[in-house]
């Protein structure tokens, strides 16, 4: 029973990372339908900023390790988030009136760009922060082991789901976001600034792509120019096993995902865990063809 | 002045069949690469371009065929060219199973099913399912293919038989669009709801184009397996599906000209960016989204098809 | 009109190919380099090519070889065996004597029959496969030595070290799981060592808690990991964080000074590896200056052992050209088969057998000590 609400709680702390990245796809794709493969290299983005900052102004070593990493979240997540604008008016916005496979092929090649373009700029080595940023305390609950920065990657996770949920549900900006999500043209016909929202978004899309890269550098240390890919692909079963567009949908994917990996390494097999990972989504999607959370809409034609 | 599309080809396919004549072994095998992936996207283009369908697992079906060769040749010694039906069945077959309860699956749900399966299949062909698939060593000693008594061996031979079977492939596919199954195809790409209503059974035929197209990503994978000799579950990993995906995007969804260029510029030009060595896939990165925007539509669209109307007969006029 | 200009863009494309195809000079000796220069295992092609440009330019600035200067020709395989056939299709077309690489057996594998066809020496740094050399390829020689040598060096020190029960885990990659296998075989020919866990993990992923938990409940003497450094710098570092206690054994792609940075130094503490002796510990002159000009150039000490092995592939080949006068590739295989005896490499002194593998014992066991350096155990 132990080893089990152990292997609960690790896949817990994998699925708060992937929630994470899964809320930015969630938010650009519920605005544009445009699946930004993209993401998973903003995450790495972040990572890499994260460690440069934190190096070369010597952050931790002026301030503090606690202000120190609060100053990164909220320089890391700008950066990222003026290349994320720089992104959509760039690769993006050109081809929105394009089929929209040819915003997905142009998605893929800004993913191959920015990742080589990390690897040019930083080598192509594994970098690695550094150790003991944040105090390694960890909580031994029942002989279940729970490190403190875990449960911390879970609450950001939480609180930004929730302020995001509550950001679109009450806010006018909100609302304005939901508008252009159902139909831009209408949402334009009523005054709203599409264009606008559409800046919005692919400033928190890439803001929270940012933070996810800077916790997997701060929890794991260790950091490579390819890691976006596969973060990426796995917020993306994540956000699209939860319903994509729709925000607590792609918190509870993010969960699931990581539950069900920690899982079945634990009592299927580890070397087929992501095999076992993609069944379940397949399963779910064969049930339920909109994802967990997902509504049913009618296909755009 | 007009082009003649017509005539242009009529000279342009002598004269590429000539072209291996100048060229070293090098560039010789580029173009194979090249015809490779030309068969790859033509049986994707009838999966994304004509049904409409958002396949991102494409490898599956081309690891399926290559391994469904290699293990047949290895164990059984029987000669590997025989195999390509069998590899093509095997593909079919496989996606069939697949795809029928998967294939109603909306535009993205659908791409990351395909997805999963492309992941499934390699992660089993790693962890050596069955144990035949050689796990990540692969399965090697694959027999040289023979015609008539003479091994291929060199690139310029499997010249020919590549590109031999991508012009097969592309007469059989010009037919099809004008069949039956193509023109039913073109009305769902279109307007599905509008075809369904108009009796095309729209699931059947979605499900005929995924099929067909895996069976030819199977045979695909037959040559593949012919021309390396060796095969190993990294060449079928996800990225090998987004290659066969964005080629086909970027040349031109739906038409087969397309697809032929598109397999040229995202096979050659990371061959051509060589000299820029580490940067080379930065600029092939940008190259794909400049390309995206300059030609949103790929760079050799469909032209729409017109058929000639006659009175009393079941063909109507499509566009 | 359009289409037109894509016409003309296309022509313009074939006009560049066929310059770069003709582009080539007579008058030296050209050798190849093939690694991974991009892709997953870029870092090692990088270092590579810096190792071997680094030696290039030693021997030119001496005369090169025979009075002949050096060319080195660098194409990338990008860790895939695709790629890498049209790297090695490429490197022969343009006249080289040898070719020195790759990283991966695989991808080694998928450019084996094209060298040999060519009649290119090829040799490998980094493919320890066993088969490799079980072909009867003339022209493939490897400075790395094959898995059941390591494996058989790893087993022996499972048993000196006084472990009773093990677990072996890989990451499905064809050497460390090569590695892996063979170590299984040897340990269950007698029972002195039980394995109680044998599995993979999925290389390239950041968090091992799961497989740990699950490692822990095996409750085995040690872990046998015979993957990589950047995993094996993780499951350090996340075993000590879970409070585990337990000693850790790994194969020679653990030997990288950058697993210390991931693991941080008191995690990595107590790690023991086999491999090839870093170049420190090696007492010939050659390795110690070869040593002192990388980190002069380059600023830093060389990360991989692959690459300072892919460096001695190149000294032995210069030695071979060197000796016979020739660039006649019968004349290199046949000096490197049976007249190169004990040649002073970088990684210990180097000879090959009639299959191309190095002969002679290579691997030591080290032990990573509490300021996170690697000390060879006597």
């Amino acid at each position: 029973m132990a080893e089990f609400l152990q292997q609960f709680v690790n896949g817990l702390a994998v699925g708060g990372i992937y929630a994470l990245i899964a809320l930015g796809y969630t938010m650009v794709y519920g605005v544009l339908k445009l699946i930004n493969f993209a993401h998973g290299d903003l995450f790495t983005i972040g990572a890499y900023l994260g460690l440069t900052l934190l190096t070369s102004f010597g952050l931790a070593d002026r301030v503090g390790p606690g202000v120190a990493v609060l100053l990164l979240v909220v320089m890391v997540m700008g950066f990222v988030a003026v290349i994320g604008i720089i992104l959509e008016r760039v690769a993006y916005r050109p081809l929105r009136n394009s089929p929209r496979l040819s915003a997905v092929v142009s998605a893929l090649g800004a993913s191959i760009f920015f990742q080589n373009a990390v690897m040019l700029i930083y080598g192509a080595r594994f970098r690695v922060y550094p150790q003991n940023l944040l105090p390694k305390i960890s909580l031994n609950l029942l002989g279940i082991y729970i490190p403190l920065v875990k449960i911390l990657v879970l609450v950001v996770c939480v609180i930004m789901m929730v302020g995001l949920y509550l950001f679109i549900q009450r806010t006018t900006i909100g609302t304005a976001i939901r508008a252009a999500a159902i139909d831009q043209e209408a949402a334009r016909l009523v005054g709203i600034n599409v264009d606008g929202v559409i800046t919005l978004v692919f400033i928190i899309g890439p803001a929270l792509g940012g933070l996810a890269g800077l916790m997997v550098g701060i929890l794991y240390g260790q950091i490579k120019f390819t890691m976006g890919w596969i973060y990426g692909l796995k917020a993306f079963t994540a956000a699209i096993l939860g319903g994509i567009g729709n925000i607590p949908g792609a918190m509870l994917g993010g969960l699931i995902l990581g539950v069900v990996e920690a899982l079945g390494s634990a009592y299927i097999s580890i070397a087929w865990k992501d095999a076992i990972a993609f069944c379940v989504l397949i399963l779910i999607l064969v049930v339920k063809p909109t994802g967990l959370l997902g509504e049913r809409v009618a296909e755009k034609v | 002045m007009k082009f003649n599309r017509k005539r242009f080809y009529l000279a342009a396919v002598p004269i590429f069949f000539l072209v291996p004549l100048i060229l070293n072994p090098y560039w010789v095998d580029v173009l194979n690469s090249i015809g490779l992936y030309a068969l790859l996207g033509l049986s994707l283009n009838l999966i994304v371009g004509y049904a409409g369908l958002f396949n991102l697992g494409h490898a599956a079906f081309y690891a399926v065929g290559a391994y469904t060769s290699a293990i047949l040749n290895t164990t059984y010694h029987i000669p590997i060219l025989l195999l390509l039906p069998v590899a093509g069945l095997a593909a079919g077959i496989f996606a069939l199973i697949v795809a029928r309860p998967i294939i109603h699956l909306r535009g993205d749900y659908l791409c990351i099913v395909t997805i999963g399966v492309g992941e499934i299949v390699r992660i089993a062909l790693i962890n050596d399912v069955f144990g035949i698939t050689g796990g990540a060593n692969g399965i090697f000693g694959i027999a040289r293919p023979r015609i008539f008594g003479m091994v291929i061996r060199t690139p310029h031979q499997f010249f020919y038989l590549i590109w031999l079977f991508v012009a097969i492939t592309v007469f059989l596919f010009y037919r099809l669009e004008d069949s039956r199954v193509g023109r039913a195809l073109n009305y769902i790409r279109e307007d599905e709801m509008a075809a369904e209503a108009c009796g095309i059974n729209v699931a059947h035929y979605k499900l005929i184009s995924f099929v067909v197209g895996a069976t030819w990503a199977g045979m695909a994978g037959n040559i593949f397996a012919a021309k390396m000799t060796i095969i190993s579950p990294e060449s079928f990993s996800f990225w090998e599906s987004v290659l066969m995906f964005t080629l086909i995007i970027l040349g031109g969804a739906g038409s087969i000209e397309g697809v032929l260029l598109g397999a040229f510029l995202i096979i050659g030009l990371p061959e051509i960016f060589r000299e820029l060595s580490n940067a080379r896939m930065l600029f092939f990165g940008a190259a794909m989204i400049a390309m995206m925007i300059f030609r949103p539509e790929g760079l050799i669209p469909p032209v729409p098809k017109k058929y000639r109307v006659f009175s009393g007969t079941d063909r109507g006029e499509t566009t | 009109m359009r289409r037109f200009s894509w016409i003309v863009t296309f022509l313009a494309v074939l006009v560049f190919i066929f310059g770069s195809v003709i582009s080539s000079t007579a008058g030296e000796i050209k050798v190849g380099l093939m690694g991974p220069m991009t892709g997953a295992w870029a870092s090692e092609g990088q270092e590579m090519k810096q190792v071997l440009e680094l030696l290039v330019e030693e021997t030119n600035n001496q005369g090169g070889v025979n009075g002949q200067k050096i060319k080195l020709i660098v194409e990338d395989d990008g860790s895939d065996p695709r790629t890498a056939a049209l790297a090695a299709q490429r490197l022969v077309t343009q006249g080289i004597v040898g070719v020195i690489g790759t990283y991966g057996s695989s991808v080694t594998e998928a450019t084996q029959n094209i060298y040999d066809e060519a009649k290119v020496i090829q040799i490998a740094n980094g493919s320890t496969a066993i088969r490799l050399t079980e072909k009867g390829l003339k022209y493939f020689f490897r400075t790395c030595p094959r898995d059941d040598e390591q494996a058989r060096v790893a087993v022996k020190a499972i048993k000196n070290l006084g472990f009773h029960t093990i677990a072996i885990l890989h990451d499905n990659t064809t050497y460390a799981k090569g590695l892996a296998e063979e170590a299984k075989r040897l340990l269950e020919k007698d029972d002195t060592v039980k394995i109680v866990f044998f599995d993979a993990l999925t290389p390239g992923e950041q968090d091992y808690t799961a497989i740990l938990t699950k490692l822990k409940g095996a409750n085995p003497d040690a872990v046998f990991f015979t993957g990589y450094y950047p995993e094996a710098g993780l499951l350090l570092r996340q075993k000590k964080e879970m409070g585990w206690d337990v000693p850790f054994i790994g194969g020679d792609a653990t030997n990288n000074p950058d697993l210390t940075k991931i693991a941080g130094a008191d995690a990595a503490a107590g790690f023991y590896f086999v491999s090839a002796p870093l170049p420190k510990d090696l007492p010939g002159e050659e390795a110690k200056k070869f040593l002192e000009k990388f980190a002069k150039k380059y600023g830093n000490p060389p990360n991989s052992i692959y690459s300072v092995l892919a460096g001695d592939g190149f000294r032995v080949l210069v030695k071979a050209i060197e000796v016979t006068k020739s660039t006649d590739p019968d004349v290199l295989a046949d000096y490197l088969h049976n007249k190169l005896k004990d040649f002073p490499g970088l990684t210990g002194k180097i000879s090959f057998n009639e299959k191309g593998d190095r002969v002679g014992e290579v691997y030591r066991v080290y032990r990573v000590n509490e300021k996170g350096e690697f000390i060879l155990l006597p």
